[in-house]
């Protein structure tokens, strides 16, 4: 072979002694330990840190809020439902970010260094469930979240961690007055509530039939300042808290009942523009749920005040203040005179 | 799923993969040679592994050839809240926008006298718009006032199939099935050519720009082999994803697959899926 | 992060993850240029294994484009790349079920190939620069001659086996190199475009197409640069080669959309709208008609007619730069194509023009310009030319 055909075949055998070498050594010495891979990877990947914790991991903390959830509709794994802390409130873990991909074994826990979230926006989470929306299975419970509670939060009813309970029932405890002792405290009311309770175009309201705890709250309020009225405070202010209950449970004694609330009325008030309304008052003025009033036996000059000292801020309520204030004087005027129409028979 | 058959059809898998071992060592030996000749490479240590050095990766608590994982999806129940979609994101740190998805979930709507159903994701540009950022997901109320004949959600997430096209495709060997049957991708390996993107005909994987290498769902291999759930069946409020070994007969996909009738996407793929879908249209794809 | 990639608007639904294109413009570069490779070595080898003389004025001319395109296919692939730097990873831990593994000995390989077959053929024009005195080329050139000047007779006929076996090597290498560029894609079954086993054979055949064409201009366009006159009977053939493979290739490619159309399977609705909306601008009109249809029609008149002259020099330039567009628009229409076409069968992608950036236009145009600036540089080391006064006759 001539001398220019050897040194060429010199050349390259020395690249390729070279390249084996190279080889050689940047190789992974873990690489085909299990396979066509890197044997270590799988380590490392298996070592990231989880950033979900589970229920128990925050229970260690709020046992009483698990507690409460544990009962609740959000977890019933008969029904294959389980709401799970992490799902509302995200991870309790976190990874180093500095560390993304490259198979992170450190990273922030809650509550040493990482702040859970408290959703504020409690309709766009619920919503995320509950909005009626095609494709959600029928054993789903889902509303028309808009129609249902306007713009208000769900937490303003609803308990988030049982929401199958309602705020206003358990703020409100169980009370039992005493009727028949009511019936002897109630002199000075009757001028304008009315005899029966039943105001008739008397200044006050109907108190005929309303809820106990609804009348126990409001006279309290009066007693305590919290709501002022110039004719209800001096009375209330000189009420014991027996006399209270007591009265209470006169009033709501007293018969004032409007028929079923049927499917027709709902159609009715929902005309009225009362969709919401009937949510917690019911179509025909006979509330839900004992923490808030009825409507039925109320006149519509009635109605139309109260309205309007929500709208003005006069008489404090989160819900009512927020939902009178989005009313126009011609809304206000076709409720009251809706649920006007339902009177004590 | 009738497990006899399994059982015949994992035999045969297994006499194919060690076929397939053989002609790659083959291949391997012919490339090799060929490779001798152009740049010197040597030969890959083939022999190495056949002399099968520890079976077991050093995990705490944890052998992976004693497991055997599978997901199973109950179309039937997925409300389409998207949790599943946030906590991936979260847990894995998957870049926040509109791109990027481990996991995902489809909707299928007929309406009324249509004949093929509107499919969307969650990272339809009405559902983004909806959420009102790429970071947070939910589905648009679109249909409210359509009248709908059949709608249901899908979720979506890696097969780890049994014959994966994404790790036949790999050049590097960054991506691999792991022995429990978990496909990842060692991050530190991957050249970033993206073959593998184009390969997966379920559209799982992607690739972040940012690290310059795919990605992909792992079944949260990092919780799995730790004794928790896939961040994704640790949120999901309804059951609709249901994870679990195999080998364990009261596992919930064990049971899962006994109660059930399942199918799997795209079979005509060839590359056996192992997750398992209940109550999915002929639509769904 | 909007700067890291672009986003592809679509229509129909797509599954989120594809809203990126993962292949764009260097992956359309990629079968390109190698495509082009392939088939310059093959208008080389022509002349050194099957002897036809004819083309005997480019033979040398194609090695050395070869070459510098060839340089530039794995830039190409690296600028693609997330992790460039990892490339030899492929090299060092190749996994051999991968189409793609194979690329990086496959192109080592063969550039291994060319630059020992341009040696070979190059050595007595170096040995003579190399004894033409102590400036610094000189000693570059007899670096490049290894130290030995031996141009005996022995030693030249001894040469001449080597540019024989590595010319006949190169053959089955070239084109295994390329027919292998249509396997990456073709052995994808994810993609309905893609997924045919024609593939490779289409893109064998439309790259000799481009490598044909290519040199066909180049020489063209040397012999005006250089002011010589063009050696028609040489052009002739190279034209007569050109005229039967865009013939063979517009019938291949027909039957392989006429046999997805026919065949109809799932997915034919989307592939019917794409093909009949957004592509008939690119396909219809770019690839086949002004591609394909015209160059073979140009040719087709101009060899019935005898043409002689500056006609026939016109005609064949300009049915060779049509071809070349035919074929680059093919790889767009393939490669772009078949990811606008999404996975999921029910929907549309729209590819995003992206301008600057590593997987830019500007980019992508750099990657095919640069082969032919260092082919300028590359003819003045190694002057390829046979005839008129820049003649090389150590060579020649």
């Amino acid at each position: 072979m001539p001398k220019h055909a050897v040194r060429l075949v010199l050349l390259l055998v020395i690249f390729g002694a070279l390249a084996v070498a190279a080889r050689y050594f940047l190789v992974d010495k873990s690489y085909y330990k299990y396979g066509y891979y890197r044997g270590d990877a799988v380590m490392e990947i298996a070592q990231d840190k989880p950033r979900y914790q589970g229920t128990a991991y925050c229970e260690s903390c709020h046992s009483d809020k698990v507690s409460e959830w544990s009962k609740s509709v959000h977890n019933n794994p008969d029904a294959g439902k389980v709401v799970k802390c992490e799902v509302c409130h995200g991870p309790a873990g976190s990874r180093d970010p500095q560390q993304h991909y490259m198979h992170a074994a450190t990273g922030r826990v809650h509550p040493d260094d990482l702040k859970m979230a408290i959703p504020t926006d409690t309709q766009a989470l619920c919503k995320l469930c509950h909005e009626q929306t095609a494709g959600r299975p029928s054993q789903q419970r889902q509303i028309v979240v808009k129609d249902h509670a306007g713009a208000l939060q769900c937490t303003l009813c609803h308990n988030p961690h049982s929401p199958g309970t309602f705020v206003g029932s358990l703020a409100a405890p169980e009370h039992r007055g005493d009727a028949e002792a009511g019936k002897g405290k109630i002199a000075t009311c009757l001028d304008c509530h009315g005899a029966n309770g039943i105001s008739a175009g008397l200044p006050g309201p109907t108190l005929a039939g309303q809820n106990q705890t609804y009348l126990i709250a409001t006279l309290t309020e009066y007693k305590t300042g919290k709501r002022n009225d110039p004719m209800m405070a001096p009375i209330a202010a000189a009420m014991s808290d027996a006399d209270i209950k007591d009265i209470a449970a006169y009033f709501s004694s007293l018969k004032c009942k409007s028929a079923a609330n049927t499917a027709e009325q709902t159609a009715a008030a929902h005309e009225a523009g009362a969709s919401v309304c009937v949510n917690c008052h019911g179509a025909n003025g006979s509330s839900a749920d004992r923490g808030w009033p009825n409507l039925v036996g109320q006149s519509k000059d009635y109605i139309v005040g109260t309205l309007k000292a929500y709208a003005g801020g006069q008489r404090p309520n989160t819900a009512m203040n927020a939902l009178a204030k989005g009313m126009n004087d011609a809304d206000v005027e076709k409720l009251a005179a809706y649920y006007a129409g339902y009177s004590c028979k | 799923m009738d497990e006899l058959k399994m059982n015949e059809k994992e035999q045969i898998e297994t006499c194919q993969s060690s076929r397939r071992a053989v002609l790659g060592y083959l291949g391997s030996a012919i490339a090799g040679s060929v490779a001798m000749i152009a740049t010197g490479a040597m030969l890959p240590k083939a022999a190495h592994a056949a002399e099968a050095a520890p079976p077991v990766p050093a995990l705490p608590g944890y052998d992976w050839s004693k497991h055997r994982w599978a997901f199973g999806v109950d179309a039937t129940k997925c409300i389409g809240c998207l949790r599943c979609v946030e906590a991936c994101k979260a847990e894995n740190e998957v870049a926040g926008d509109a791109h990027h998805f481990r996991t995902w979930v489809e909707r299928y709507v007929t309406l009324e006298g249509e004949e093929h159903a509107r499919i969307d994701s969650q990272a339809d540009p009405v559902n983004i718009a909806a959420s009102g950022s790429e970071k947070e997901y939910r589905f648009a109320n679109r249909y409210a006032g359509e009248k709908v004949e059949k709608a249901f959600f899908v979720p979506k997430l890696c097969n780890q199939c049994t014959h994966p096209a994404c790790v036949q495709v790999c050049p590097v060997g960054a991506t691999f099935k792991t022995a429990d049957g978990i496909v990842v991708i060692d991050h530190t390996y991957c050249i970033g050519c993206e073959y593998c993107v184009q390969a997966c005909p379920y559209g799982a994987r992607f690739f972040n720009e940012e690290q310059g290498v795919s990605d992909k769902c792992t079944w949260c291999y990092h919780r799995i082999t730790k004794g928790l759930q896939p961040a994704c069946v640790e949120v999901c409020p309804v059951g609709a994803r249901v994870f679990g070994d195999r080998n364990d007969k009261q596992s919930p996909i064990s049971q899962f697959l006994a109660n059930n009738r399942v199918q799997v996407l795209k079979p005509e793929s060839g590359n056996a899926p192992n997750v398992f879908y209940v109550g999915i249209d002929k639509e769904v794809i | 992060m909007d700067h890291l990639f672009a986003v592809a608007p679509f229509t129909g639904y797509v599954y989120p993850n594809e809203t990126i294109f993962g292949w764009s413009i260097m992956i359309v570069i990629y079968p390109y240029l190698s495509g082009l490779v392939a088939a310059s070595f093959t208008v080389s080898s022509l002349y050194q294994v099957f002897g036809i003389k004819r083309l005997r004025p480019v033979a040398h001319f194609a090695l050395l484009t070869s070459l510098c395109l060839m340089l530039f296919v794995p830039v190409s692939l690296m600028l693609h790349l997330g992790h460039p730097e990892r490339a030899l990873n492929s090299m060092f831990t190749p996994h051999w079920s991968s189409a793609m593994a194979m690329f990086g000995y496959l192109a080592g390989m063969y550039i291994l190939l060319l630059v020992l077959e341009i040696w070979f053929i190059f050595r007595p024009y170096i040995v003579q620069r190399a004894q033409s005195g102590k400036s610094l080329m000189a000693r570059l050139y007899n670096l490049a001659s290894l130290g030995s000047h031996d141009l005996s007779e022995a030693a030249i006929s001894h040469d001449r086996k080597w540019i024989f076996a590595l010319a006949v090597t190169g053959i089955p290498a070239a084109h295994g190199f390329h027919g292998y560029t249509g396997f990456i894609f073709g052995s994808l079954k994810s993609r309905e475009w893609w997924s045919s086993d024609l593939m490779p054979v289409i893109f064998l055949f439309s790259s000799i197409i481009s490598g044909v064409a290519l040199i066909t201009v180049l020489y063209v366009l040397s012999c005006k640069l250089r002011k010589v006159a063009v050696d028609t009977d040489c052009l002739k053939g190279l034209g007569y080669t050109l005229w039967g493979f865009v013939m063979f290739t517009l019938i291949l490619e027909g039957v392989e959309f006429g046999s997805v159309v026919y065949k109809a399977k799932e997915g034919i609705d989307i592939i019917m709208e794409y093909v009949t909306t957004r592509l008939v601008v690119p396909f219809f009109l770019l690839q086949f008609a002004v591609g394909a249809v015209t160059p073979t029609i140009i040719l087709s008149y101009v060899f019935w007619k005898r043409a002689t002259g500056k006609v026939l020099v016109a005609a064949i330039t300009v049915s060779a730069a049509l071809a070349l567009l035919n074929v680059l628009m093919m790889r767009f229409n393939v490669i772009i194509g078949g990811q606008e076409i999404s996975k999921t069968g029910h929907g549309l992608l729209q590819f995003p023009w992206v301008f600057l950036g590593r997987h830019g236009v500007l980019a992508g145009i750099s990657v095919l310009a640069a082969p032919f600036v260092l082919l300028s540089i590359l003819v003045r080391l190694l002057p390829p030319w046979v005839d008129g006064k820049n003649c090389n006759k150590a060579i020649a």
